[in-house]
């Protein structure tokens, strides 16, 4: 097989496994809801519920058919991209995710570029003084931002620069024709839940750093009398990135799942906000819908990166990685 | 000019850039003419009959007509779509359409066809037949005839006071265009053609709606502002910051923050009495509880003015009965059962019964919690042991399907209400055992007095009638009263928001500058 050939194949497999994944989690997760008590005609109806009206919701939304003709149906239709249509407001549930999701990925990515532009510096800075009083210091910030909840860190950004400063707005995503508007709407989330990845990057760069610092190579160059700062910043760095890149996958899923929080305290709307007011009110197929898209992203996301370390290692396309 | 990029010139551009957003935003909260408001849910369903919330129904007020609609801040009426409505005997009534009142997006005049169409829709379903999740609101109404392009007759199957409060006068009365009902078919779901006062400008679903003036609309009630923007922001918590943060110039708050809000600037605090209710409701037939002395001792041993205090932050007043100071029916001498521990454990004597367990239902929020967590300290005294159980709404409104109710013991339930006591007393009839009266109570005489409420129009009759149905509950033991609740709102000292008296059902079109 030639390397391009080993490529394909790869990729290929990553896909059916991506698909197969995708299933996989919506059938666990279509079963699971259904195991939750409650139902969507109560929740949506409370006490004005007549038995009629129960029924009529209940049919309309399929619920009344076998378990497994329902998923049969939302299997065979979301296939086609077409989730049905919400009994409430008859909209199409695809219109309705769609609508949501370009705010969480704004603010997912966001978040990850906050947290990669704060977190690396401070990982190198903490590796070039281990020990010192700045790594102690660091470390110190580090597992702070780590271990603070995103709720906290939500209500003291909001003290500090909404309420006390008036500098940033509190509730929303801003106006959809007005980039400003978008941009000062995206900050306070974007930190709020940047902080604990920050935390997180920054430790992984310094270990990751120390550990290519003390290989032989680098050594070598520091023999030869070339400037610490050159060894880190064009040779040592890049290889203390690898790591980094890995969980950059995982951190773009983690970010839009963990989005939920920091969606519903700023009043955000995103698919996270969206996915937990749909299972407070049961409403099935919304909940389904958006976790087909979480997932497809999730997965989307770990290819890529999986894809980008593939083609700067080709012993991960051989499988030797 | 050439300009040079060295590290400095870099740092104090991206500097600049940086700044740039926090001083367009400052500047902006500065001068506004408009209001924008915090809106607790979003719009589900603008089909009146089928709305889901008040959001909508507040909304469904403003855009579009009624027969005749409530004045500001009040349950009296006058007027609206009507130019005459005159009542020919206690069954019918014949109206007359003011001429000239335009649909918008060129729907065109509003003719007496439409308000059968409107009205048909609660008596026979929509077009397939369904019947409106809101059709009982207009359950009087037998018929709609037209007689002329602008005249017809309404006529009821009895006679009712009901239909003008809860149905006409309200959301559900909302007088929709046939011919573009006939035409978006399930979009009306989704947008909402109306003759009133404003229009739904835009709807950004999860973010935000603009209510604007309607620039056709020729009726008395012209709205105040071009435009009023409502953001939707579910908790109280975040709009109440929001509001600080002075991004909002009105918003409802929570109780426990009240102090904060009287000590806010350019600020107004608006404190209604509400009329819904919360009571801890006891199944009568369920075990030792069927015994009504059982039953009584836990009136007595829980102790309703330490939950106000304790759950409610002191913020709110405690109830002594169904119905609320103010709604027609209000029994003021109900009797106050102030916690008295020596006559709880008397009764409990008397039944013989010792070791008690019961189990208490309820939602699991913070406040909820708080309640149940009083009672069980409160009925440990007395020696009955209360089990906590707190379900999300999601399970616990599904206990009024099919009977699920039926081995709840006590429950904490809270129900919004309307303005007119029919509403209110309709949950606690033998009809609803199996489906919300959870209490199970079965009383024939209460039943029979409902009806005679529903069709009785002397207004001092009815009052009896509805303090005559309260009698029989409090004998019954099954309801132990905790509030009728209370709504707060700040608002920017040069705004005037208006509301109808239960605080929940806002008038946008009666918005003003102070």
């Amino acid at each position: 097989m030639t390397r391009s050939q080993r490529t394909v194949a790869f990729i290929a497999s990553r896909l059916a496994s991506m698909v197969l994944t995708i299933a996989g989690a919506t059938l666990l997760l279509f079963l699971m809801v259904r195991l939750v008590p409650g139902d969507f005609a109560s929740v949506m109806l409370g006490p004005r519920a007549t038995p009629e009206l129960r029924a009529q919701i209940i049919h309309d939304m399929g619920l009344d058919r076998g378990m497994l003709e329902q998923l049969w149906l939302f299997a065979s239709r979301a296939v086609t991209g077409n989730f049905g249509e919400d009994v409430v407001s008859h909209r199409p549930i695809l219109d309705i995710v769609l609508d949501v999701i370009p705010n969480t990925l704004a603010l997912a990515f966001s978040a990850l570029t906050l947290a990669l532009v704060v977190g690396i510096p401070i990982g190198v800075i903490a590796a070039l003084k281990p020990g010192s009083w700045l790594d102690s210091g660091l470390a110190l910030l580090s597992i702070s931002f780590i271990t603070t909840p995103t709720l906290v860190v939500s209500v003291i950004l909001f003290l500090i620069f909404a309420i006390g400063l008036h500098w940033l707005p509190v509730a929303g995503a801003g106006d959809p024709g007005d980039v400003m508007d978008r941009l000062q709407h995206l900050i306070l989330p974007s930190v709020a839940l940047a902080l604990g990845w920050v935390g997180y990057i920054s430790r992984l760069v310094r270990a990751a750093l120390l550990d290519t610092l003390a290989e032989l190579h680098v050594r070598t160059l520091r023999a030869y009398g070339v400037s610490e700062y050159r060894i880190v910043g064009l040779y040592a760095l890049k290889l203390a990135l690898v790591p980094v890149v890995s969980i950059l996958g995982i951190g773009l899923g983690d970010l839009i799942g963990s989005s939920v929080v920091v969606e519903i305290i700023f009043a955000r709307s995103g698919i996270g906000s969206l996915i937990f007011n749909s299972i407070a009110q049961r409403n099935y197929p919304v909940v389904q819908a958006c976790v087909v898209f979480i997932v497809a992203f999730y997965i989307v996301a770990n290819l890529v990166v999986d894809m980008i370390n593939a083609l700067l290692d080709p012993r991960i396309a051989a499988g030797r990685g | 000019m050439r300009m040079k990029l060295d590290r400095r010139t870099f740092l104090a551009g991206s500097s600049a850039l940086a700044i740039l957003p926090y001083t367009r935003f400052a500047m902006a909260a500065g001068a506004r003419t408009n209001p924008i408001i915090a809106v607790d849910a979003d719009i589900g369903n603008l089909d009146p009959g089928n709305r889901v919330g008040t959001t909508e129904g507040n909304i469904i007020r403003a855009v579009c007509q009624t027969l005749v609609r409530f004045e500001p801040g009040k349950t009296s009426w006058t007027n609206d779509a009507a130019k005459e409505i005159k009542q020919i005997s206690d069954t019918e009534f014949d109206f007359e359409l003011n001429p000239g009142q335009m649909f918008t997006g060129g729907f065109g005049e509003m003719t007496a066809d439409d308000v059968k169409f409107t009205y048909d829709r609660y008596i026979n379903g929509d077009k397939n037949g369904k019947k409106l999740a809101y059709a009982d609101d207009l359950e009087a109404l037998k018929s709609v005839e037209v007689t002329g392009k602008y005249t017809g007759k309404l006529v009821l199957k009895h006679p009712s006071a009901a239909l003008w409060l809860i149905g006409i006068c309200d959301a559900s009365g909302a007088i929709l265009s046939k011919k573009a009902a006939e035409q978006l078919g399930d979009k009306i779901a989704t947008t909402l053609i109306g003759s009133g006062p404003m229009v739904l400008k835009e709807w950004r679903p999860k973010e935000q709606f603009v209510l604007a003036a309607n620039p056709d609309y020729k009726g008395a009630y012209k709205a105040h502002f071009d435009e009023i923007t409502g953001k939707i922001i579910p908790e109280h918590k975040t709009s109440f910051l929001s509001y600080q943060a002075k991004e909002l110039d009105f918003t409802a708050f929570d109780a426990d923050q009240l102090a904060t809000a009287k000590g806010l600037p350019d600020t107004k605090v608006i404190d209604i009495p509400g009329i819904d209710y919360t009571w801890i409701g006891i199944n009568v037939v369920k075990g030792d509880l069927a015994d009504i002395k059982v039953r009584q001792a836990i009136r007595w041993a829980i102790d309703v003015d330490a939950i106000i205090q304790g759950a409610y932050s002191g913020a709110t007043s405690r109830a002594k009965t169904l119905l609320a100071p103010g709604l027609l029916g209000n029994w003021a001498d109900a009797p106050l059962y102030t916690r008295d521990v020596a006559k709880a454990q008397a009764l409990l004597a008397e039944t013989g019964k010792t070791g008690l367990t019961f189990t208490f239902t309820c939602l699991n929020d913070a406040t909820s919690l708080a309640v149940a967590q009083i009672a069980q300290a409160n009925l440990a005294e007395v020696g009955i042991t209360l089990t906590i159980n707190a379900m999300d709404s999601g399970a616990y409104w599904a206990l009024g399907a099919g009977d699920a109710s039926k081995d709840l013991e006590l429950t904490l339930i809270p129900y919004t209400s309307k303005f007119d006591p029919s509403f209110q007393t309709q949950w606690f009839l033998a009809s609803q055992i199996g489906l919300w009266n959870w209490q199970r109570w079965n009383s024939p005489e209460f039943d029979k007095l409902h009806q005679e409420g529903l069709e009785t129009l002397d207004k001092a009759k009815r009052e009896a009638i509805y303090v005559n149905m309260q009698k029989l509950l409090d004998e019954s033991a099954s309801c132990i009263w905790i509030t009728h609740g209370r709504n707060f709102f700040v608002d920017a000292a040069w705004l005037k928001p208006m509301f109808l008296p239960n605080g929940k059902d806002w008038q946008f079109e009666f918005f003003d500058k102070a």
